[in-house]
């Protein structure tokens, strides 16, 4: 009986709002109900850091090669840690690989924009573009 | 007008773009019948496939192997009719999109909207730099920024407002979608 309950529910997409979501990234050794669940975690916190890193970056300032693959590295490192951490069995959510992949795309593109705004909003002149 | 200002209004562009994108897919296709009940079969029939390869393994017989191509079969083809009633608004919004697109570039012609932190690489310079003067390629484009902003906003207020297809399904519509579009 039991198990045929879990197959139902396995079967059906499971949903968590943010809090859940979060309360459930921040414990150690969590049950993820699905891999969908632990990526969407994955996801959002790597947005999170993806923007704050993007400030930081732009206050600094690092720039060129140097800014790009220290953030590379700086946003898997974050997800490969995070999961040596917490005790993450990756192999169960496709492999450590898969779950570094996860979001890698947009959130470079988010740490771009707040990287470029900071960094042109606190080191260049205000009416630079009038002046060119 | 300022760079600051340029730049933030480029991203205040982005934001009202993404909403007004899924605002129109959301009239033409989300609500829609068909396009819930094609969404709920796919991602049903996902996990039910996953999880029957997963428990048959690779030891299949002849009939669970014809199974299995089976629901292959009518996953590709749902994936195929989800596709087609997406294209609908994927028109009205490129449209839409190109139209918005041009209006912006005139406005922005020839201005500097951003500082670049790094000199992009030699084949992203002439969307960095398009219709920009002179040869300081940390000089940013309005194209450039927008389109960033786009790939990062837009992406996050599908998943925010959940209109992104499950991973699973999403990678199952990749696999299936060559030889169905080509069919």
């Amino acid at each position: 009986m039991a198990n045929k309950q879990s197959a139902i529910d396995k079967s059906k997409p499971v949903t968590l709002g943010f809090f859940a979501l979060m309360k459930l990234g921040m414990s150690k050794n969590a049950e993820w109900p699905d891999t969908e669940v632990f990526l969407d975690w994955i996801y959002w916190s790597r947005q999170i850091v993806g923007f704050f890193l993007g400030i930081i970056w732009g206050i600094i300032p690092l720039t060129g090669i140097i800014g790009l693959a220290s953030f590379a590295l700086a946003s898997s490192g974050y997800v490969y840690l995070y999961c040596s951490y917490m005790n993450i069995d990756d192999e169960e959510h496709g492999g450590i690989w898969e779950i570094i992949k996860e979001g890698f795309m947009t959130n470079f593109a988010s740490f771009l924009v707040t990287w470029i705004i900071i960094y042109s909003c606190l080191h260049f002149d205000d009416n630079l573009a009038v002046k060119l | 007008m300022a760079l600051q200002i340029d730049a933030l209004f480029i991203v205040g562009i982005s934001i009202f773009t993404a909403l007004l994108g899924e605002g129109v897919t959301y009239l033409l296709v989300y609500r829609t019948e068909k396009y819930i009940r094609l969404k709920a079969e796919i991602e049903k029939q996902t996990k039910k496939l996953e999880k029957k390869k997963e428990n048959l393994g690779e030891a299949l017989d002849k009939q669970q192997k014809k199974k299995i191509e089976r629901d292959e079969e009518r996953l590709k083809n749902n994936n195929r009719d989800l596709s087609l009633v997406k294209m609908k608004s994927m028109f009205a919004t490129g449209f839409a999109f190109t139209a918005l697109l041009s209006m912006f570039n005139s406005i922005f012609d020839g201005k500097v909207v951003a500082r670049l932190p790094f000199i992009p690489i030699s084949f992203i310079q002439g969307l960095s730099h398009r219709g920009l003067a002179g040869s300081d390629f940390t000089e940013c484009s309005f194209i450039f920024l927008y389109i960033l902003c786009t790939m990062s906003i837009r992406q996050n207020i599908q998943k925010l407002l959940g209109f992104t297809p499950s991973r699973a399904a999403n990678k199952n519509s990749m696999m299936f979608a060559p030889p169905g579009q080509f069919k």
